[in-house]
This record gives structure tokens, sequence and C-alpha cells, in this order.
């Protein structure tokens, strides 16, 4: 293409013709902080992690199993609860061990690939720790009103007035409400600006390497 | 870091600068983006110094690091505008034989490289720079057969918008 050795030629000649930077300067520039998506993503998943991480301590049940006093409820309970040290352990380590793979000194691909595994596995710790509010919820409704004995005059009196599915009703959806909307938020934030063009750039190269 | 680390990394990469110029210029429009980007390449080439071993040479190791940058890491800010007009470049240009339709046929073909995507930006500039393909698709990570076959569209694409 004749146009593009034109070109060549013309780059080749500007090469030299940028205004250089001191040494003093260069001094300066590395002394100052990055702005990186990578950065910015790191600091959105720890954010992330520390929300979820403590609404879902927030809806645990030991109280509430505490008082009942029903051993096959505290033992599920309890399952639950290590279970969930469990998960929170294997997600930091994951989350670290891919956060380290990501290196500029990689291929452009590899880099991105990598990028969007570290991302994925924050996602997936929000999911699963939505799957577990939701779960806690509906266990503590459950022995909530089943099994608490405080509850027994509640329910009455909701009874009485016909209101208890309603309010039941009412406050899972205002708490469904309010996660969803934190979840849309971290999610538009994210998908929105700041990972879009790391995806678009992304399926590009895969595009031409199919 | 230790200060000699520290004085080597400056040296080499006051040195070897204008790599980063060259990336910036394609990658950003305007002197304020330029400098943003020149510094975000400064501070992931100096955060990435420590595991540079020296087997391969400064500049080999600042184009992978600058263009992924540039692609993968750079936040455009608000100040940056994605198409660029070659106006703001003009001063680039200085041929002392003076050849009109030469030099109008470069401005219309900057303009037409602004118009691409950030990989194929990559692409044509390690061509400007004359990377063999081996080495273009070792940096971004695709096969050579695939970068050649790129390579091509992308100078049909180019065509396109020359004489659409």
């Amino acid at each position: 293409m004749k146009e593009l050795d034109l070109l060549k030629k013309d780059w080749k000649k500007n090469a030299d013709s940028f205004e250089q930077i001191s040494e003093k300067e260069i001094y300066k520039m590395i002394h100052k902080k990055s702005s990186s998506t990578v950065k910015w993503i790191l600091i959105i998943s720890i954010l992330e992690v520390i929300f979820w991480t403590v609404s879902n301590y927030f809806s645990s049940v030991d109280d509430m199993l505490i008082k009942i006093k029903h051993p096959e409820m505290i033992f599920f309970g309890d399952v639950l609860m290590y279970t969930n040290y469990a998960v929170v352990l294997f997600f930091i380590y994951s989350f670290y061990k891919r956060y380290k793979t990501i290196s500029t000194v990689e291929s452009t691909k590899l880099l991105m690939s990598n990028i969007l595994k570290t991302r994925k596995t924050v996602q997936y710790y929000v999911w699963y720790n939505l799957g577990m509010i939701f779960i806690t919820s509906i266990f503590s409704f459950f022995i909530g009103f089943v099994y608490n004995p405080e509850m027994e005059f509640v329910r009455e009196k909701l009874d009485a007035k016909g209101f208890a599915t309603l309010f039941t009703a009412g406050t899972f959806l205002v708490i469904t409400i309010i996660l969803l909307g934190v979840f849309w938020c971290f999610y538009r934030l994210l998908y929105g600006t700041l990972l879009r063009r790391l995806y678009v750039n992304y399926k590009e190269l895969k595009k031409i390497d199919f | 870091m230790s200060e000699n680390l520290e004085q080597s990394f400056v040296a080499q990469l006051q040195a070897n600068q204008n790599i980063i110029h060259k990336i910036c210029r394609l990658y950003t429009a305007g002197e304020d983006a330029h400098k943003d980007l020149f510094q975000e390449i400064t501070i992931q080439l100096w955060k990435a110094y420590p595991k540079f071993r020296g087997d391969s040479k400064f500049s080999t190791w600042t184009y992978r690091v600058a263009l992924n940058t540039a692609i993968t890491l750079y936040r455009k800010t608000k100040r940056t505008i994605s198409t660029v007009e070659y106006e703001s470049h003009q001063h680039f240009v200085k041929d002392v034989d003076y050849n009109y339709e030469e030099e109008e046929q470069i401005k219309l073909m900057y303009k037409a490289v602004y118009q691409l995507n950030d990989i194929e930006k990559a692409l044509v500039f390690m061509y400007l720079e004359d990377k063999d393909y081996q080495e273009i698709a070792e940096t971004l990570g695709i096969s050579e057969v695939n970068a050649r076959v790129k390579m091509n569209r992308i100078k049909g694409k180019l065509k396109k918008i020359l004489n659409p």
C-alpha cells in the first residue's frame, strides 16, 4: 500500500521531533500514583467484598438460634457459618492469586484475560453472598415464625389484622430492592465505565484469533 | 526500591522515551492527554522494572508494557477526544522539499489511522516501527498468521477510508 509506505517515511522522519522529558521529570513521575483501570477494579472489588461480607454477617441467625434452643437448627446454623468462613478464605486466596497474575509484561491478550478472570472471581463471590443472604433470610423468617416463642404474640396480632403475609412480603421486597440497587450500582460502575473498553478490545483480539 | 535501580531505570527510560511519545501520539488527542498517558506508561514501566531481567532489550520490553498500558490499563479522561483531528499534530510535518500532494496524502493517512480501533492501531504502530510479524503476534498474543491476515484487512480498511 503506497500511502502506508508514505506514512512510514513520515513517521520515521518525525520520530525524534517530540519535546524531550528530562530525567528530573521522570523521577517525579515514577513517584506519582497510577490511575489505571486495574487499580480501580481492585478498589471497587475490595469495596464490594467488604459490603457483601458485612451484609451477609448482619443477616446471620446466631442470636435467634440461641434463643430457640433447637439442636437441629443450631447445627444447621453452624454448618452455614463454617461453610461461609471457608468460602471467604478460599475467595480471598483465589482473588489474591488471580490478581498477582496481572502483569503488563505478558501479551495483551493474556493480560486482558487475566484482568477479566480476576473480576469474575469477585463476581462469583458477590453471587455467592446474594445466594447466602437469600437462604439465611428464608431460614430466619422460618425459624422466627415457627420456633421463636416471642413471635407468637406478634404473629397473633398481625394475623388478627390480616397483615402477616403482607408484612413479611413487604419486608422481603424492601430488602431485596436495596440489595439489588447496590448490586446494580457496582455492576454499572464496573461494566459500564471501567470494563467496557477492555471488553471491546478483548473481543476484537479474540475475533482476530478466533 | 534501591537508588541504583531508580537511577538506571530513569536513564534508560530517558534514552528510550520516544517509543512512549509515539504511542501517546497514536492513542491520545491533545497535549494534556499525551502527558497523562506518558505518565501512566512511565509508572507501569517502573512497576514492572524489577522483573526486567535484561535478557531482552530495554526498548523491546518498553514496547510491550507501553502498548499494554495504552490499550488495557489507561483510563481515558474526559479531556480526551476519541477521534483526533490531524491539525493538532501538524507541527510534526516539517518537510524540507515541500511536496504538496505528498503532504496532503500523509495528512489523510494520519486521519484514517486515527479512525481505527485500539487493536488495529497497535498493529499499525508496530508495522510503522518495522516490527516483524512474529514480534507483533507475540506482543498481542495472537498467531503470526492471523497477525498477517489482520494487517492486510487493516490496509483494506484504510483504503476504504481514503476512497469511500
